[in-house]
């Protein structure tokens, strides 16, 4: 126990660093060379250390993970064998049928998803602040890894890179407050912006080309064909979870679940 | 015998790396534990307002660096808060390992505030929420949690005579 009386008022420096961190908070959000060079240099420095804390700590958090969670895994296992399964199966029978969008995309010359070569990464961590969604993978321009590359898992789009050093960028997911993804929709190809929503998993659907189509739960939507788009067209992004017209909207609440588990990434792509 | 600065820059430069690593697998409900801001509010708690702000400008500078939120803006955040916890923890009469951790809750609810209000001042999307005030929230439990060990660090990075005693 003890009583320290110490002199509190210190305005003037107080107010000086005040100052400072604002004026780097307005001169980042202008888009400043510096600091984006900054934050490079930062993220080349540390990664090394990231990667021995990481090697380490991994197989201690697979052993934790794989102890606490041996019931869901085996039936996770069991349950991705059946789905595996069906989708064989469904490939082959759109093959057999083709895609008329896939046509028309061929007609105009866009870039399809298929046609774009990638890099394979792990996901080494996961956003080191509180108010944003990334994640961090283990490949950066040195596997010719750029800022805005769209980044997809097995079945669908995850997010772009936002961030990269020489080893290691960062991911910004689709779901992030903020993120907005041009997509179209499976069955009347009306375009929307898929846009995430602050906090939640899931995104919504808005500003739809034609606010009278009807959209079906379960259905799916794909990145849209534009000449300017960031991600190539046809990437599943998310899946129709519900939609709700209330009297004076102007347009349907249409809410959407990304396709890939966001929460659980473990090996992404980087597409080029 | 290792000089006060050289053992600040190698408790920010563990910390950095522990939330950059271990800490970004600590999620609960959306949040995970601020290890340099616990590290601001022992620095307050120990060396009052000034250093507190001093220290929390430049650690806040430092994590700045790793997140894609506009750089500056957990400066702005941390300094405000160090000199917070700092003026606070002056007028106090009693210190214990409860009031740390007390303070590293009160420092978390102050900072995340400070950082929600400017990001959506400056126009980031979803900062002003429901979800915000809820990391706010489990993330101050978090730096609470964290607070006792971190508390230690700091205090051997300090490493003060007047210090030693408690």
């Amino acid at each position: 126990m003890t009583f320290v009386k110490r002199n509190v008022r210190w305005p003037p420096v107080m107010a000086a660093l005040l100052i400072a961190a604002l004026f780097l908070v307005a001169l980042d959000e202008r888009g400043s060379g510096p600091i984006t060079s900054l934050r490079r240099v930062a993220r080349e420095v540390i990664s090394p250390l990231q990667t021995g804390v990481n090697t380490v700590f991994n197989p201690v958090r697979d052993l934790f993970d794989g102890v606490l969670n041996y019931g869901q895994l085996r039936d996770r296992n069991l349950e991705l064998t059946r789905n595996n399964e069906a989708l064989r199966g469904k490939l082959l029978r759109e093959r057999a049928v083709g895609s008329k969008v896939g046509e028309l995309e061929k007609l105009l010359d866009l870039p399809t998803f298929e046609d774009a070569t990638g890099v394979a990464a792990r996901v080494v961590g996961g956003s080191p602040g509180n108010f944003e969604r990334t994640v961090l993978i283990n490949k950066g321009t040195t596997s010719g890894i750029k800022i805005g590359d769209p980044v997809v898992a097995g079945s669908g789009l995850v997010g772009k890179i936002t961030a990269v050093s020489r080893t290691v960028a960062t991911v910004t997911l689709i779901n992030s407050a903020g993120f907005g993804v041009g997509v179209r929709l499976e069955n009347s190809n009306e375009r929307g912006i898929a846009e995430g929503k602050s906090g939640e998993s899931e995104m919504k659907l808005s500003f739809l080309t034609n606010v009278q189509v009807v959209v079906k739960k379960g259905e799916l939507t794909f990145t849209s064909a534009t000449e300017d788009a960031v991600f190539p067209p046809d990437i599943p992004v998310a899946r129709v979870v519900s939609t709700q017209k209330l009297t004076g909207d102007l347009e349907p609440t249409i809410t959407l679940k990304p396709v890939v588990n966001l929460d659980d990434l473990t090996y992404v792509k980087v597409l080029r | 015998m290792m000089t006060r600065r050289l053992r600040l820059f190698l408790l920010v430069l563990s910390l950095v790396v522990l939330q950059t690593t271990i800490a970004t697998h600590l999620h609960v409900f959306g949040a995970i534990p601020d290890l340099l801001l616990v590290a601001t509010v022992a620095v307050a708690y120990n060396e009052g307002p000034q250093k507190g702000s001093l220290f929390g400008f430049f650690s806040g500078l430092v994590l700045d660096l790793f997140l894609v939120s506009p750089f500056g803006l957990s400066a702005v955040s941390f300094s405000l808060t160090g000199f917070a916890i700092g003026t606070f923890q002056s007028g106090m009469a009693f210190q214990s390992r409860r009031t740390q951790v007390l303070l590293a809750a009160l420092g978390g609810l102050i900072a995340g505030s400070i950082f929600a209000i400017v990001g959506g001042a400056v126009g980031r999307a979803g900062y002003f929420s429901l979800h915000s005030a809820q990391v706010i929230v489990v993330g101050s439990v978090w730096n609470a949690v964290v607070a006792v060990p971190i508390f230690m660090f700091v205090r051997w990075a300090l490493m003060t005579e007047r210090l030693r005693r408690y």
